[in-house]
């Protein structure tokens, strides 16, 4: 898939490459690249005059280290359980190392071309997003207006800095209302498939009531998706390739969702 | 003589050091402030800060530019050790609770993450390439050794070159690379940038090694945690590694340590009074010393000032370390 001149499929091959390690993946499997933020890191950047293609392909491989990295340190479990297989201890110690290991090869990537501002701009980023993973985590759950912005905020930051790196915030909106209804239809597809929800492990713990937060999460994503649809149609046309692949993905969750219903 | 009186007259600059260590973990949510603020607060002998000062007063000294990397070299070592303790599930670090004990993983994760984030925006307010070239390089090999220590954990068919690669990224690289910044922040020539990362390197090694004797020769209240904790993590140290040339002794350990959950406080006793009676502790500080040897020579050539004499007193010290 080209978008705004920058092949996803080479990035995530670029990516791959980059992460590659025998053990890690051994014992702990290939990390997940999301995908959406790579086609909005490509979209947001693809464009950007002042930088070059190189340049260009290194900002979008880096970030996406970035977020690969703090993915993996959030599938560290909250507190070790006693009861669990050893090869599963094994794994959420390894990926503690793991995220270590991309973390810096971000790092590394940069200084090998003097991306000095950048480094900082990604570093700054981390930290920010760590700010409100902590407030997250000592949040009072209510799923209010104001746990939906955190999260939003832990999802969209690193793109934000990005955006504001390249000096264009014009997709921030839109980014921000995607990345939350995406995530809360991972939340929902985890708590379906009984796996646990990062986000919400401590609420669904305490309250054990999944079927109020999947109504809660459909309220939020319907009203969200009716704001996404608005940017949508007013995007510039040079976003087409973003406004195509966001279309795509809204329809299918929305098939899936009818399908759903049709299944009872 | 204790260490720190080697390099009494830094304690002005250390004291900077320190202040800026503070401010700049000084994070907006209370609790990282706080788990940040008690991992800092916990001690730590500063090393890496003082080889990175004394380094650079081999050159022309910048202490504004020092403090810079100094800072960097001590938080990216704080956010390694926040997150060992992840992985080793330690309750307890230098006598204190850990930040996992005290928090909990997800907090401890946080916190490591942005201490480390913290180490990045401080380092490339330098606009120095060979730094970020030479910092960005040593990071990733100490998150490779980290690794490879994590694979070779309970592998008792490793051997003293694996354990060597091991403690060489582990801990030598960090000294090697304090003692490297140190001196091109002070701009010295390339050679003696190199020399001094091969004396870190040398200490580096030495200070390992002796720090894994006295996992099995200091009491658990000297060191903070129990003795044989090493082992006890399944690292196998240069003296397990010496010690197990005994053929019954290696069965017996490899038998003991299928289940290492259930090894006795009086099992290890016993494990560390054979291991002393097999002489690999006498083995393992004659290789410290050759390391310290060499240390000592590889500053043969470097400018004859006050800190040349102190890095000397330094590795002659790490030497006479008994606890």
């Amino acid at each position: 898939m080209i978008t705004s001149g920058m092949d996803i499929q080479y990035l995530i091959k670029q990516i791959e490459d980059k992460i590659n390690h025998q053990y890690i993946e051994q014992i702990v499997g290939k990390p997940h690249i999301d995908e959406s933020k790579l086609v909005i890191l490509a979209n947001l950047v693809g464009r950007h005059p002042s930088l070059s293609e190189i340049e260009k392909e290194k900002l979008v491989i880096t970030a996406m280290l970035v977020q690969i990295a703090l993915d993996t340190h959030e599938q560290v479990p909250t507190w070790f359980k006693p009861d669990i297989s050893n090869k599963e201890q094994e794994r959420n110690h390894l990926r503690v190392l793991a995220g270590d290991y991309y973390s810096g090869l971000y790092y590394l990537m940069l200084s090998e071309i003097d991306a000095f501002d950048l480094i900082r701009t990604l570093a700054s980023a981390i930290k920010e997003i760590n700010e409100y993973k902590m407030k997250l985590y000592y949040l009072d759950y209510n799923f209010n207006g104001e746990y939906i912005d955190i999260v939003k905020k832990i999802e969209a930051l690193l793109i934000y800095y990005v955006a504001d790196y390249v000096n264009d915030s014009s997709l921030n909106e839109l980014v921000g209302e995607w990345l939350i209804i995406n995530r809360l239809y991972n939340e929902k597809q985890n708590i379906e498939d009984h796996k646990e929800s990062t986000l919400l492990n401590k609420w669904l713990h305490n309250n054990s009531n999944y079927t109020s937060f999947i109504s809660h999460a459909n309220s939020i994503i319907q009203t969200k998706t009716d704001t996404l649809n608005e940017l949508l149609d007013v995007l510039p046309q040079q976003y087409g390739s973003l406004k195509n692949y966001l279309n795509v993905k809204l329809n299918k969750e929305n098939q899936s969702k009818a399908s759903i219903v049709e299944e009872g | 003589m204790k260490l720190p009186k080697t390099y009494g007259y830094l304690k002005k600059d250390l004291d900077f050091i320190e202040a800026a260590l503070h401010q700049t973990i000084q994070a907006e949510h209370p609790v990282l402030r706080s788990a940040s603020t008690e991992l800092l607060d916990a001690g730590g002998k500063r090393i890496r800060p003082v080889f990175v000062l004394l380094a650079a007063r081999l050159g022309d000294f910048d202490l504004e530019k020092v403090k810079k990397v100094a800072v960097s070299l001590e938080l990216i070592h704080m956010a390694t050790l926040v997150h060992d303790d992840v992985i080793d599930e330690a309750e307890l670090r230098r006598g204190k609770p850990t930040t996992m004990k005290l928090y909990g993983n997800r907090v401890a994760m946080y916190t490591g993450d942005y201490i480390l984030a913290r180490a990045l925006e401080e380092i490339t307010t330098l606009k120095d390439s060979d730094v970020h070239h030479i910092l960005a390089k040593t990071i990733v090999e100490v998150c490779v050794g980290e690794i490879e220590q994590f694979k070779d954990k309970f592998n008792w068919d490793q051997n003293l070159r694996s354990y060597l690669r091991r403690i060489k990224r582990k801990t030598a690289l960090l000294i090697a690379t304090s003692c490297q910044l140190g001196a091109v922040a002070a701009g010295l020539t390339k050679a003696e940038a190199k020399k001094l990362y091969k004396y870190g390197y040398y200490i580096g090694m030495s200070y390992q090694i002796i720090d894994d004797i006295l996992d099995f020769t200091s009491s658990a209240k000297e060191l903070g945690k129990p003795a044989g904790n090493d082992l006890l993590q399944g690292n196998i140290t240069l003296p397990v590694l010496y010690a197990i040339q005994n053929q019954s002794f290696r069965t017996h350990l490899e038998k003991l340590f299928k289940h290492p959950e259930s090894v006795s406080g009086i099992e290890m006793n016993k494990i560390i009074n054979t291991l002393q009676d097999t002489g690999s502790i006498e083995m393992s500080y004659s290789l410290s010393n050759q390391y310290l040897q060499k240390a000592l020579r590889t500053l043969d050539e470097l400018p004859n000032r006050r800190a040349k004499r102190t890095l000397q007193d330094i590795a002659r010290y790490i030497g006479k370390r008994r606890s």
